[in-house]
C-alpha cells in the first residue's frame, strides 16, 4: 500500500522515501509535500521529516525540501496531465487515485459567485495512504447480526478521524457480500451490498471498477452525494445491505430513515468521539429519535488503529463483546 | 552518348528539385488546415468531452491525416510513458521537436504550437479553450498567406526547375 502510493511521486521524492525504516513504511498514514518545505511523513499520530537520503529527522533544516518542479510533476501525474478533468475534485479539495489513496490539495482558491470554482497555484499535497485490511470486520459482523429478524442491525460506526472507520466499513462490505463471515445457521450467506461512495474512499473506483476488494455481490455508486445516492441505489440495485461513509447532513439522515423503513440494513459511519457526541448532532438527531441504529460501534481514540471501544444498542446499553474480539489490525 | 546521359540527368535533377519545392508550397496550407482542425477538435475534447489529454490526443491522431497526426500520436505516447516523468508541457514540446522535420511548416507556426506547452493541461477548461483557439486562429491566418504563396510559387517552381536545368544543359553544350 505504501509502495503503490509511492508510484505517484516524482523520482526525487520517491528516492528519499524509499529508504525509510520499515516500521515507518508500514505504519505511515500520510505523506505531506509542500513546495520548498520539509517532506513529512505522519504515522499513528507521530510525524517526522525525511532527509534526502531517507533518514528521519525532526530538524527542518536537514530535511528534503521538494522543489516547485517536483510538485508540478506530482500534480501533472495525479491529474493524468489534465487538470481540467478534475474540476469537481478540486472544488472538494482532493483527488482519489488508483490504489484508493486520497490526495488532498491546497492552493489558491478561484471564486465564482462567492463559491469555490477551482484551485490554482497548488502548493501543498497530503497523500493519505489507503489501507485495505482484509478480515478486520469478520469478528465484528456476528455481533451485528439480529437472529430474530434474520437481518443485520442498522449499524453506526463512530470514531475520531484516522482511527479506521473506513477500513472497517470497507471490510464489512467485502465480508457481507462474500459471505462466510459466520457459521451458516447464523445467516452467513452472501448478501447484495450497495455502497454509496461519495468520496471514492470505500471502493476507490477507477474507470468504474473498485480497486479495493469490496466483495462479489457489491454495487458501488461512485462520487455520488450520499442522500441522493442512497435513494438511487434503493430504487435501482435493490441492496440488502446499504453502506455509506460519514453521515453528517440532514438529508443523509432522511435517506437512512427511508432505507431503514424499506427493510434495508444500513451500515454507516460518523465522526465523533463516542455515541453521545453523535447523538447531539442536530443533523443526526432524527435517527436517534426514531432509534434507527440498533448497534453503535465506537472505536477507541487511542491504541492500535481499529480497536473497538464498545458496542451499544439503541438505548445506549453496552452489548457484551466476547473477550477475544479485538479487531485492532496488525500492520 | 555520354553527353546525352549527363544532360538528361541534369534535366531530371532540376525538374525533380523544382517539383520538390513546389510540393512544399502545396503541402503547407493542407497541413496548416489539418493542424488547425486538430486543435479545434482538441478544444472540443477538452471542453465538452472532458477527456484527459493522452486519450484526447490519441483520438485526434487517428482522425487527422498524416503527417499532422504524428504530432499528436507522439505527444500522447510520451505522456503515457509514466516512468519518464514527463509533464504534459514536456511531452508536447518534445513531440513538436521530434516530428517537425516531417512537416512542411515554418518557424512561426512552430512557435505558436510551442506557446501552447506551458499551459497545456494545467488550467481549467475555459482557459485551455482560449489558448487552443488562439493557436488555431494564428494557424488560420498563416493558412491564408500559405495559400497565396502556393498560388504564386507552386507553378513557378515546377517550371523553374526544369527551365534552369535546360539552361545549364544549353550552356554546357
Amino acid at each position: 500500500m505504501w509502495k503503490s502510493a509511492l508510484e505517484w511521486l516524482p523520482s526525487s521524492i520517491r528516492t528519499a522515501l524509499a529508504h525509510l525504516p520499515a516500521n515507518w513504511m508500514n505504519r505511515a498514514e500520510e505523506i505531506r509535500i509542500r513546495i520548498d518545505r520539509p517532506l513529512e511523513v505522519v504515522a499513528a499520530g507521530e510525524y517526522t521529516f525525511v532527509t534526502p537520503d531517507g533518514r528521519l529527522t525532526l530538524s527542518a533544516e536537514q530535511a528534503f525540501k521538494p522543489a516547485r518542479e517536483d510538485c508540478a510533476k506530482l500534480l501533472d501525474r495525479v491529474t493524468n496531465h489534465s487538470f481540467y478533468t478534475m474540476e469537481e475534485e478540486l472544488r472538494r479539495g482532493y483527488i482519489t487515485v488508483r490504489g484508493g489513496h486520497r490526495i488532498g490539495i491546497a492552493g489558491r482558491a478561484v471564486l465564482e459567485n462567492g463559491r469555490v470554482r477551482t484551485l490554482q497555484q497548488i502548493g501543498g499535497f497530503n497523500i493519505r495512504i489507503a489501507r485495505e485490511v482484509r478480515g478486520s470486520a469478520e469478528q465484528l459482523l456476528p455481533l451485528l447480526w439480529d437472529p430474530v429478524r434474520e437481518a443485520f442491525h442498522h449499524t453506526l460506526i463512530v470514531s475520531p478521524p484516522q482511527r479506521g472507520k473506513t477500513t472497517l466499513l470497507r471490510d464489512a462490505a467485502r465480508a457481507v457480500a462474500s459471505g462466510g463471515w459466520s457459521s451458516p445457521e447464523r445467516g452467513g450467506r452472501p448478501r447484495k451490498v450497495g455502497i454509496v461512495d461519495e468520496r471514492s474512499e470505500i471502493a476507490a473506483c477507477v474507470d468504474g471498477r473498485p480497486t479495493f476488494d469490496v466483495g462479489p455481490r457489491t454495487d458501488v455508486l461512485d462520487a455520488c452525494p450520499k442522500a441522493e445516492g442512497m435513494m438511487m441505489l434503493i430504487r435501482s440495485m435493490s441492496p440488502e445491505v446499504l453502506i455509506v461513509d460519514e453521515l453528517g447532513r440532514e438529508e443523509d439522515a432522511e435517506a437512512v430513515l427511508e432505507a431503514a423503513h424499506a427493510g434495508i440494513a444500513v451500515m454507516a459511519t460518523a465522526h465523533g468521539r463516542g455515541p453521545d457526541d453523535v447523538r447531539e448532532r442536530p443533523s443526526l438527531a432524527p435517527l436517534f429519535a426514531e432509534r434507527v441504529f440498533t448497534r453503535i460501534v465506537t472505536l477507541a481514540p487511542r491504541g492500535p488503529t481499529g480497536t473497538i471501544l464498545d458496542i451499544r444498542d439503541a438505548s445506549g446499553e453496552r452489548i457484551a463483546v466476547p473477550e477475544r474480539t479485538s479487531i485492532a489490525w496488525r500492520l | 552518348m555520354l553527353k546525352w546521359i549527363g544532360a538528361s540527368l541534369i534535366l531530371l535533377a532540376g525538374t525533380a528539385f523544382g517539383f520538390l519545392q513546389a510540393s512544399r508550397y502545396e503541402r503547407r496550407p493542407k497541413e496548416l488546415r489539418h493542424l488547425g482542425n486538430a486543435l479545434l477538435t482538441l478544444e472540443t475534447e477538452i471542453v465538452y468531452g472532458v477527456s484527459p489529454l493522452p486519450e484526447a490526443m490519441s483520438r485526434i491522431a487517428s482522425s487527422v491525416p498524416k503527417p499532422v497526426s504524428l504530432l499528436f500520436a507522439d505527444a500522447s505516447a510520451r505522456m503515457r510513458e509514466t516512468a519518464a516523468e514527463r509533464t504534459a508541457a514536456d511531452s508536447w514540446s518534445e513531440a513538436i521537436h521530434a516530428v517537425w522535420p516531417r512537416l512542411s511548416l515554418a518557424d512561426s507556426e512552430k512557435a505558436s504550437l510551442l506557446a501552447l506547452a506551458p499551459t497545456l493541461g494545467l488550467t481549467d477548461r475555459d482557459d485551455q479553450a482560449k489558448h487552443l483557439r488562439l493557436a488555431a486562429a494564428q494557424l488560420r491566418t498563416e493558412e491564408e498567406t500559405a495559400r497565396e504563396e502556393q498560388r504564386r510559387y507552386e507553378k513557378m517552381w515546377k517550371s523553374l526547375g526544369a527551365l534552369s536545368a535546360a539552361l545549364v544543359v544549353i550552356l554546357m553544350y
